[in-house]
């Protein structure tokens, strides 16, 4: 019965929390908002509902998404290091815009900057590139993610590279790309994230019993049932898409893939991918959407990039809860 | 009609065949013991049973349909699996666990229903672990994640088990419990039982037929009373050691076991 209540309180303290980012953090930013400015002011309206909004929106959504990947790959690969970023997606997404950037590539296309267009080519191609020679290797899980490293410490190198031959402006813009980010999206950029998100979103959900399996290894998951290998496939592949969708438009925010879902399965031990998933999206869209509110509130006029606050904030949270739990950790 | 055929089965490793020309017959109801030196071929034939490691040459059939031609749940109903060890942590408690062997009869959205529920806890009470079913599965001892494992099989309602050595790493007194589950779930169910064991008396005394494996190749396959009738003599050339038999008064039969050379 104590467990059960615990369960239930640190669901509504999860649920509440996702409430507060959704709809009371809008009101705080560089200029405060109050209720009743926000009917009186035009100038409140034009930065709740046109800038605010949206923001909050896309921190939300692509924090949730970015915690459902998370949790992806880590059940896949039996990891608990695995991310978002672990077949190199960060890396690719980061040398697509870094070499956009560099050649000068900032018009648009239908309505879509090149940046984005390039770090969401230079995420799914990273991903590709990574998977096919696994597969031409036997489609290994630990090929996989070897392969991962190598690629993102390639593109590292790249990166670097470009940063060091391109002129200081372009150099500067490269690097406020990679620190990542959620400030100035417009509905427009909050669709282009939020369509491919919420599509991988509800194929997840029908997958997820599929999840539990992977976690049981892949000889009793294919004896259960489960099409081992074309399972990951389309997981790998979808996760891969919706990743360079939030990428795009976000850049390379770390530490919401792997904390949401560790933190999760620590809050509710030995809980299956269903609930998990839920919790998972609700915290870390809560946690991207706070650390943004920080983010655009602890030092007034300028903004902090959101993956600073992330790392700051995130890290210590995350350890002190890796602190309170009793017992080994497992996935 | 056989429930399971193996035809000409040939599993190559690299270049050289672990399992090499078998050919195999199981009718329903059957328990076959497969035995064989180790690395004999005993783990990959039963693991390419289950669909596991494909065929190089020769086919597996299954009610006369070949193994390849059926979708992964189709297959899951009909074979179910228990690994002679678990090489990972599974972060579930045992009824959760459990509960994911009857994925393949779920439905799209594998939501458990009333039957799922009963026939879950009837197979952790045959299996001795119903106490057992809150707890999570790290904190299990060898013996209780066997028997669970073997729920977890059992709720498949599948028509063939495959066992692979399944109480290798228990002491003897585990390895009753487990065999006292199989029995009780074996009377009850019916089904089909390969197992693989270094055990020669469970396969004489519990199985109706041996499969006995010599590098691959088959080296006796018929029924447990016949290879009874060629004993010690099989088991020395199978082993290349001499095997001597000992009278067990309870079960009223002769057992065997070797002291090394004499």
């Amino acid at each position: 019965m104590k467990k059960q209540n615990q369960f239930i309180l640190r669901l509504s303290i999860i649920i509440v929390g996702a409430g507060i980012a959704l709809f009371i953090t809008p009101f705080f930013g560089i200029k405060q908002l109050s209720l009743q400015a926000l009917f009186h002011s035009t100038e409140f309206q034009h930065i709740f509902f046109i800038i605010r909004i949206p923001r909050t929106l896309a921190a939300f959504i692509a924090g949730g998404g970015l915690a459902i990947s998370g949790m992806v790959y880590q059940a896949l690969f039996r990891n608990p290091l695995a991310s978002p970023y672990t077949l190199g997606v960060s890396g690719g997404a980061s040398l697509g815009a870094a070499l956009c950037i560099a050649f000068g590539a900032t018009g648009s296309l239908f309505g879509v900057s090149l940046i984005s267009v390039g770090s969401f080519a230079g995420a799914v191609g990273a991903v590709l590139f990574v998977y096919s020679f696994a597969w031409s290797k036997g489609n290994n899980s630990i090929t996989l993610l070897l392969a991962g490293v190598v690629v993102a410490t390639v593109c590292s190198g790249l990166i670097m590279f470009v940063h060091y031959v391109t002129p200081l402006r372009h150099s500067f813009q490269i690097m406020r790309w990679i620190m990542g980010g959620v400030d100035g999206t417009s509905y427009t950029y909050f669709l282009i994230m939020a369509i491919p998100v919420g599509i991988y979103l509800l194929c997840v959900a029908f997958l997820l019993p599929q999840l539990d399996h992977f976690l049981t290894g892949d000889s009793l998951a294919h004896t259960r049932g489960i099409n081992v290998a074309r399972s990951r496939n389309i997981f790998i592949i979808i996760t891969a898409c919706a990743i360079g969708a939030i990428v795009s438009v976000c850049g390379p925010i770390g530490f919401v893939g792997i904390m949401a879902p560790h933190a999760c399965r620590m809050l509710f031990p030995g809980t299956r991918h269903r609930l998990l998933a839920l919790c998972s999206f609700l915290l870390g869209g809560t946690f991207l959407t706070f650390s943004d509110t920080i983010s655009r509130t602890i030092a007034p006029p300028a903004e902090v990039p959101v993956g600073i606050i992330t790392a700051l904030v995130g890290g210590p949270f995350f350890l002190f809860i890796l602190y309170r739990r009793k017992g080994e950790f497992h996935l | 009609m056989a429930l399971l055929n193996l035809k000409d089965l040939t599993v190559q490793y690299d270049q050289a065949a672990v399992v090499n020309r078998v050919n195999l017959s199981v009718h329903p109801g059957e328990r076959w013991a497969i035995i064989g030196r180790n690395g004999a071929g005993k783990s990959t034939l039963v693991k390419t049973i289950a669909g596991l490691i494909k065929p190089k040459h020769g086919s597996v059939l299954l009610n006369d349909q070949v193994l390849e031609d059926f979708s992964a749940r189709a297959r899951a109903k009909t074979i179910a699996y228990v690994p002679q060890k678990l090489d990972t942590t599974i972060p579930y408690s045992v009824y959760d666990f459990v509960m994911l062997g009857r994925y393949a009869a779920m439905g799209l959205f594998s939501m458990p229903e009333t039957n799922d529920h009963d026939l879950v806890s009837q197979a952790l009470t045959f299996c001795d672990v119903a106490d057992l079913q809150d707890r999570m599965m790290p904190s299990l001892s060898g013996g209780e994640m066997q028997r669970v494992l073997l729920a977890g099989a059992l709720v498949q309602q599948a028509s063939l088990l495959l066992l692979d050595e399944p109480t290798s790493f228990l002491d003897p007194a585990h390895e009753r419990h487990f065999f006292d589950a199989l029995d009780k779930a074996f009377t009850h169910n019916n089904f089909t039982i390969l197992i693989v064991t270094h055990d020669i008396n469970t396969a004489i005394l519990s199985c109706t037929h041996v499969l006995a494996l010599f590098d691959g190749t088959i080296h006796y396959c018929g029924t447990s009373q016949e290879f009874k009738s060629r004993c010690p003599e099989i088991l020395n050339t199978l082993y290349g050691i001499p095997f001597e038999p000992f009278a067990s008064t309870q079960q009223n039969t002769l057992v065997y076991g070797t002291w090394g050379q004499q």
